[in-house]
């Protein structure tokens, strides 16, 4: 009779943290890794727009064209990691 | 996460390119800085709804005047909505007095005292190197982008590594031989491995604790030297996990590292400062949620940012939970 074997959540994760610590990276794969890794151009489409990081800078450069500012504003940086 | 597609929407680039000057900034710094800057900004934000009672959030998108004046405030996400609130934000600066408009009209003096506590600024001779974090997934002997559910979770993260001059130094032997082994400072070492080597592609990270770098290893070796460049090879490994039995962690990375460095050895100059880690990462923190489940591929670039340009310069992200981002190794 063929019997189902229906791995626990607890086994499941043994069995994941069972295996080896990371193996090292192959130095022929160290370019296309990077890329792979790096922001592509279609994730930076909002950073075609000349974001200054300096509210104090923003005004000055806005005094002196004539513009009005727009500030985006996050508890995190938008720039940054949020 | 949502914003950036935000303003990845042509017509709004074309609209803030054309009438706007552009501002990003942090308000978790902005609404607590004690200097000129701290109080232009809660002037301006104190004319709309984000009044920041008991130091709450000011987070949004705000119009404003050189002089102060706010034309509008919205904190919204669907790009239709703010292309309509630029629209009428241009409309609200276009009804104002022309000689209020016109170039020249107000005179912003100099910055004279930047508060440190709220302004980080990057300690002098220092470089910064731009650091991208991704999920990946295994596709046949290779890696791919990954995939998860988090709207944006698989997009490459940023954040910044600051590197001090006398670490810089240390990097770079006055007489190098080839083959020789350098040094790495134990601060540097720490510094990335707890401040770097963490997933905040879904939102602010936690970092590692000390106690939670359960093996540090990284080894520098000049690789090869002429007149006008020192080629140097970086390897390591890092475990990095919240339990010292690793069964037990709810949060971890497990990862190798590889890098090429080199240096201009006349002009005492780093010029690359590229490095990858790979390794499985689980786990998740308090405001990044919706982990994928398991040890999951997951990768780090390292490169050498541009210090002229602004998003470059905005600090590493663990330098505004007030922790001493200097002497990780402590």
């Amino acid at each position: 009779m063929l019997k189902l074997v229906v791995p626990t959540w607890a086994g499941l994760m043994l069995a994941v943290f069972a295996l080896h610590a990371a193996e090292p990276i192959k130095p022929a794969q160290f370019e296309k890794l990077h890329a792979l890794i790096k922001p592509q151009a279609h994730e930076e489409k909002y950073m075609q727009i000349p974001w200054l990081t300096s509210l104090w800078e923003a005004r000055q450069q806005a005094a002196k064209e004539g513009k009005p500012i727009l500030l985006w504003e996050m508890d995190g940086h938008p720039l940054g990691c949020v | 996460m949502g914003r950036e597609l935000t303003f990845a929407d042509p017509r709004i680039i074309r609209l803030v390119k054309e009438n706007f000057v552009a501002v990003a900034a942090d308000d978790w710094f902005q609404r607590r800085r004690k200097d000129a800057e701290g109080d232009f900004f809660r002037k301006v934000a104190n004319q709309g709804p984000r009044k920041g009672q008991g130091g709450s959030t000011r987070q949004g998108i705000y119009t404003l005047t050189a002089d102060g004046k706010l034309l509008q405030y919205r904190n919204h996400q669907d790009a239709d909505i703010m292309h309509g609130f630029l629209k009428t934000s241009l409309a609200a600066w276009n009804r104002l007095p022309a000689v209020t408009r016109a170039k020249g009209s107000v005179e912003v003096a100099p910055l004279k005292a930047i508060d440190p506590r709220f302004a980080p600024t990057l300690p002098k001779g220092a470089v910064i190197v731009n650091v991208h974090a991704r999920i990946l997934d295994r596709q046949d002997d290779f890696y791919c982008h990954g995939t998860c559910r988090f709207p944006g979770g698989q997009r490459a993260s940023h954040d910044h590594l600051w590197i001090r001059a006398e670490e810089l130094r240390a990097l770079m032997p006055a007489n190098p031989r080839q083959g020789q082994e350098i040094a790495i400072p134990a601060k540097l070492i720490y510094r990335i491995a707890r401040y770097h080597l963490v997933d905040n592609t879904r939102g602010e990270p936690p970092m590692w604790t000390r106690r939670d770098v359960r093996k540090a290893d990284m080894k520098l070796m000049i690789e090869s030297i002429d007149k006008r460049e020192v080629r140097l090879k970086l390897m390591g490994s890092f475990l990095l996990a919240t339990d010292a039995d690793v069964k037990l962690a709810k949060r971890g990375y497990d990862v190798a590292l590889l890098g090429d460095l080199r240096y201009d050895p006349e002009r005492k100059k780093l010029t690359r400062f590229d490095i990858v880690a790979l390794g499985g990462h689980w786990g998740q923190g308090t405001y990044t949620g919706g982990a994928r489940l398991g040890r999951m591929p997951f990768g780090v670039a390292f490169e050498l940012a541009d210090p002229n340009r602004p998003a470059d310069r905005v600090p590493p992200q663990f330098i505004r939970e007030g922790g001493d981002y200097y002497n990780a190794e402590r």
